[in-house]
């Protein structure tokens, strides 16, 4: 390029760059303002399906005709994704699920408005709940429901293999036992999910787990932690535990379904997926064997956030209390087969579902998700190694893991 | 030159223009000069904004650690200078080990993709170039339909072939072979093949291989090869792009005059040593064009990712593209992501100025007229 | 076997001419040549089939019932057929919705890319302006930037903005591309001069000259340019995974690509899912073979944006 061509592109470019830089920069609110009159919601939810859609858009239109707002519920595709877009946009939904495992990342982004405070009743959520949303002392959102993991038995394969009521395992003794007498029929004993959302609960069994319980330490590479994974590590060597890719299915659920093994670890979601897709098998739910040192399962559960970005902040926590409200909870509870967060409500549920027990008494023991930002990438590199768990060192796997968690915390 | 049948002069008419003066003539000039400015105008515009533009402000991103609320121009974002970047190299830690693994995938997926694919594309065109073929038209069309497609849409369609009891599993089972559960499998292909035939154990590999790291990966990680996973993606951009560079064969190929073959044919030579003797050598400008664009196109790969395994199984069929989109969306990291990107951009510019050198002046056989035109960009 | 002297001349000969000789038919084909011939015909035939093939399998499955497909995924012929999965893609997902979104954003930004590009290209081709070069070797260095390093700073732009999540902010960074301009160039560079003398001197100004006078002129790299704007309008993805996120703004890629959702390989509805594939793939596909030849001109002379 000659001299003046290039001259022009320089200028070209400057421009470009000024324009560019002055566009931008300018007016972003911290603190939106407040609309009067009635509110126009965006509310964004991760639907579990149809049912679930539905029950919510139903209770929405309620809350709006009784209030004279508007709600549109929008189920997301991919919530975690869409939130992510949406916040780093200037009009993010007012409403949206948060799960307790992305919770931190987003508060500590300070995309929540922290609104525990301005719920009255909300000590009549479970703590171990609360506790998931808690950021810096304070209570971000009500949590709408919750589930956690059990053991489900296939009932006829159990009495194919000889095995009665007196057998199911409530130790990880006798779990191997069982285990072993299953093969010995020819029958896969146990399928469970290759991710620390279900691994994770053995860990709990052992006294471990991959934070401390403020979430301010790493203890990844505890020996108990250890204990878990060689448990783990020695069943599926020995032919006694396989993950669902192993035998073509998806998930634990499908492959219980298909009948493919008598004992899965799944959560709440496994009834509904049972009854619409595989009708036909007959199970029963126990509460997870005890580990060393005890009871333990893992706990999952959402959260109603609040956008900190909300021009309609009193309508939208009076949609969340509507939401979480008592007769709400076990309208949910009916369409959809979760577990209503209101401790209060425990009683009503069980009746309701007595099969259910197994999967309500691990509320008491449940270690809900990591609760500290940045953490995504961490645990889904310990995934990534426990996909492999077979042919990995346990003790590498959990130091990579303690470092990596060490950096996150840190950064 | 996309034209009507006749042939194009040989040289732009603009060349043989006189040379350009400083001075400009008013009157007659002055409407051109407007009208000139005028029509670019938009097109420039559009492209400044939506090209260069973004450029420079992911540029600024990548030297901060905004965390993608609100604006990164204004106060207040804090500003980490090349911490980005010496984090995905210098640093020892998740990110460097993240984006160390996506290279290996993604070179591993260049090193497999881009000679498959030449050789196909290659190997078709010679095949549908024969005289007196029939049907040329309809192989050729057979072969270039997969390139016009919809990367999503054949994604979806591979997705189903490559189920554990799908299509190609299915195939498999007729030659006795059991096919693998393609997309949870994250064994590296390298280390299946060395398992196989004995010289490491796959499921306890030899120390010195696994101890020492490569910046922050170990040896044994990069040797692993491509993953079945990503065995699959290969297969399908390798059955959607060879159709494109088949043509670009082939049109190679018809602009050898026949009476070579024919001279060839009088001198005794047998069809394969006329192919090798005479045909690859004059494909050479051909063949480095082909090679070079494959080597820009996969490093982008995004798309097939995004759909079919979202990085998984354990992270084998992770790129750096899918990686940097990750990174800012999902994790709300969007200096990373952008540092990431900005990466990748110098590699794929570094395989464009590649292609600019090899395919400088030649003063070989006359190049077609296309591949002149190439030259000249 | 070396190059025998008549090879060499001839290489040395042959290098000048350009048009391909008129074929001839042969006397006679030896054994060794006709299966030669034998042989070729079976590769290309074993290559057409798995050229083609994947498209089969999708039309049949997508006549299947879910179990069916999952089960007999080869079998050619469904058992029960069934056109179930139409329904339900046009009952139970937001296709119709897709198809509007794409028909909208493609049609604007062809017809806008046509009109833009040529215009462009027209005048650095033949219009004297300052800055010329430099804009042109602009375009250039843009055609090599890779679609992919610009997804995060797209965004980025679109925000800023104030476009993201609107029609806007998917249509409009769509309306021009540098391809195109660079093909037009081209394209406009081999029109003799003539004829915008013989214009001007009738008094026509540049605009009208180039309306009139030259765009006529310019139809068959006009059509090339709106086939390869369409195609690759139509099979855009990765601009809008990040230009919108609502669902209403989906685009037919965009829908499908949320509609599968990264499954490994497990789930089950897969004739919904090869359907509303295959509706996606049939656009393109009548352009395409309508217009083949052009197609193939744009895949060999300089459109080398995938």
């Amino acid at each position: 390029m000659r001299t003046s061509h290039r001259v022009m592109a320089v200028a070209f470019l400057t421009t470009a760059m000024v324009a560019g830089a002055s566009a931008c920069g300018s007016g972003f609110n911290d603190t939106p303002e407040q609309k009067s009159g009635p509110a126009d919601l965006e509310i964004l939810i991760g639907s579990s399906g149809q049912a679930e859609t539905d029950a919510v858009q139903k209770a929405a239109a309620a809350w709006a005709e009784a209030t004279g707002n508007t709600a549109t519920v929008v189920p997301a595709q991919d919530l975690a994704q869409q939130l992510g877009q949406a916040f780093a946009g200037s009009n993010p939904p007012d409403v949206f699920y948060v799960d307790a495992g992305r919770f931190a990342d987003y508060a500590k982004a300070g995309a929540l408005l922290p609104y525990g405070k301005d719920i009255p009743d909300a000590d009549d959520f479970y703590a171990s709940l609360r506790d998931a949303f808690t950021f810096d002392g304070e209570l971000y959102c009500i949590p709408k429901d919750f589930s956690t993991i059990a053991m489900q038995i296939n009932t006829d394969l159990w009495a194919q293999a000889g095995l009665t009521d007196d057998d199911v395992p409530t130790t990880w003794d006798e779990l191997r036992s069982a285990a072993e007498k299953l093969k010995a029929a020819n029958i896969t004993p146990i399928v469970i999910g290759d991710t620390r959302d279900r691994i994770g609960a053995f860990m709990v069994q052992a006294g471990g787990w991959i934070v401390s319980k403020d979430g301010t330490e790493a203890t990844g590479d505890s020996p108990e932690n250890l204990q878990a994974l060689q448990y783990m590590q020695g069943l599926i060597k020995d032919g006694l535990a396989v993950y669902p890719r192993d035998i073509d299915t998806g998930w634990g659920g499908e492959a219980f379904g298909k009948q493919l093994a008598a004992i899965t670890f799944e959560g709440n979601w496994i009834k509904g997926a049972l009854q619409n897709d595989f009708p036909d098998v007959k199970y029963e739910v126990h509460e997870m064997p005890a580990g060393p040192k005890g009871k333990g399962t893992l706990s999952f559960t959402v959260c109603w956030g609040i956008s900190a970005k909300t021009q309609y902040r009193e309508q939208a926590i009076d949609f969340v209390r509507h939401m979480t409200s008592a007769e709400q909870q076990i309208k949910f509870t009916e369409a959809f087969g979760v577990m209503p967060s209101r401790a209060s409500l425990r009683d009503e549920y069980l009746k309701q579902f007595p099969n259910d027990e197994a999967f309500i008494a691990g509320a008491a023991y449940a270690q809900g998700p990591v609760k500290a930002p940045k953490m995504d990438s961490v645990l889904s590199d310990f995934d990534a190694g426990l996909q492999q768990l077979a042919s990995t060192d346990p003790k590498a796997l959990l130091e990579r893991l303690q470092d990596n968690t060490e950096a996150a915390l840190a950064g | 030159m996309v034209l009507t049948s006749e042939a194009p002069p040989r040289r732009p008419v603009s060349d043989a223009a006189p040379p350009r003066r400083r001075r400009r003539r008013s009157g007659l000039q002055r409407p051109e000069r407007v009208a000139g400015w005028l029509f670019v105008a938009p097109v420039v515009v559009l492209l400044t904004v939506f090209l260069l533009v973004p450029i420079l402000m992911a540029l600024w991103v990548s030297f901060t650690s905004w965390n993608g609320q609100g604006s990164p121009f204004r106060a207040g974002v804090p500003v980490s200078g090349g911490e980005n970047y010496a984090r995905l190299f210098i640093e020892d830690g998740l990110t460097r080990q993240d984006f160390m693994t996506s290279i290996r995938n993604n070179l591993y997926y260049v090193l497999t993709v881009v000679p498959l694919q030449t050789v196909l594309a290659l190997a078709l065109a010679l095949a549908v170039n024969q005289r007196l073929l029939r049907a040329k038209s309809f192989f050729r069309t057979a072969f270039y339909f997969p390139s016009i497609t919809s990367s999503v849409a054949i994604s979806v369609v591979f997705l189903f072939l490559f189920a554990n009891s799908g299509a190609i599993n299915g195939v498999l089972a007729w030659f006795g072979i059991d096919g693998p559960n393609w997309f949870s499998d994250p064994r590296g292909v390298l280390h299946i093949i060395l398992n196989a035939i004995g010289l490491v154990d796959i499921t306890n590999p030899p120390a010195l291989l696994t101890d020492n790291e490569l910046l922050g990966l170990p040896w044994w990680q990069w040797l692993s090869g491509p993953s079945v996973a990503m065995c699959s993606i290969i297969c399908l951009v390798v059955w959607t792009t060879s159709g494109t560079f088949m043509l670009m064969f082939l049109a190679a190929l018809q602009n050898i005059p026949v009476q070579l073959e024919e001279a060839s044919l009088i001198d005794g030579a047998s069809r394969w040593q006329y192919v090798r003797k005479v045909v690859l050598p004059m494909l050479k400008p051909t063949m480095f064009l082909v090679i070079t664009l494959g080597l820009i196109g996969t490093w982008q790969v995004f798309d097939q990712v995004y759909v079919m395994s979202k990085g998984n199984p354990a992270k084998t069929t992770l790129t750096p593209a899918y990686l940097s989109f990750r990174t800012a969306f999902l994790d709300l990291n969007f200096g990373s992501g952008a540092a990431i990107a900005f990466v990748l951009f110098a590699i794929i510019i570094g395989m464009t100025l590649l292609q600019r050198w090899v395919m400088r002046d030649r003063d070989e056989v006359r190049r077609p007229r296309w591949f002149r035109r190439v030259r000249s960009v | 076997m070396a190059l025998d002297n008549t090879t060499a001349d001839v290489l040395g000969a042959g290098a000048m001419v350009q048009a391909p000789a008129p074929q001839r038919r042969p006397r006679r084909l030896t054994p060794r040549q006709r299966a030669a011939k034998a042989a070729n015909y079976a590769v290309l035939t074993f290559f057409g089939i798995i050229f083609l093939y994947p498209f089969v399998i999708q039309i049949s499955n997508t006549f299947k019932t879910e179990s069916d497909a999952a089960n007999h995924p080869l079998r050619l012929i469904p058992d029960p057929f069934t056109s179930d999965s139409f329904l339900r893609i046009f009952s139970g997902t937001d296709f119709p919705l897709w198809v509007v979104n794409s028909v909208l954003v493609t049609v604007i930004a062809t017809v806008s890319r046509v009109f833009l590009d040529s215009l462009a290209g027209y005048a650095l081709a033949r219009l004297r302006f300052g800055g010329r070069r430099a804009i042109f070797a602009a375009i250039i260095a843009v055609m090599a930037v890779p679609g992919v390093v610009l997804l995060i700073p797209k965004f980025l732009v679109l925000n800023q903005l104030g476009m993201y999540d609107s029609y806007s902010g998917l249509i409009i960074p769509l309306l021009a591309d540098a391809a195109g301009v660079f093909i037009m160039k081209q394209f406009f560079e081999s029109i003799p001069a003539g004829l915008e003398e013989a214009a001007r001197i009738d008094g026509a100004g540049p605009f009208r000259t180039y309306w009139s006078v030259i765009l006529p002129l310019a139809r068959p790299a006009l059509i090339t340019l709106t086939i390869l704007s369409f195609q690759g309008t139509w099979n855009e993805f990765p601009h809008t995974l990040v230009a919108v996120q609502s669902p209403g703004l989906f685009t037919l890629p965009r829908g499908l690509a949320d509609l599968v959702g990264g499954s490994l390989g497990s789930g089950m509805q897969y004739p919904l899912k090869l359907g509303a594939a295959l509706l996606t793939l049939i656009p393109v596909t009548i352009i395409f073979f309508i217009f083949q030849k052009r197609f193939v001109r744009g895949a060999t002379e300089g459109a080398i944006k995938e």
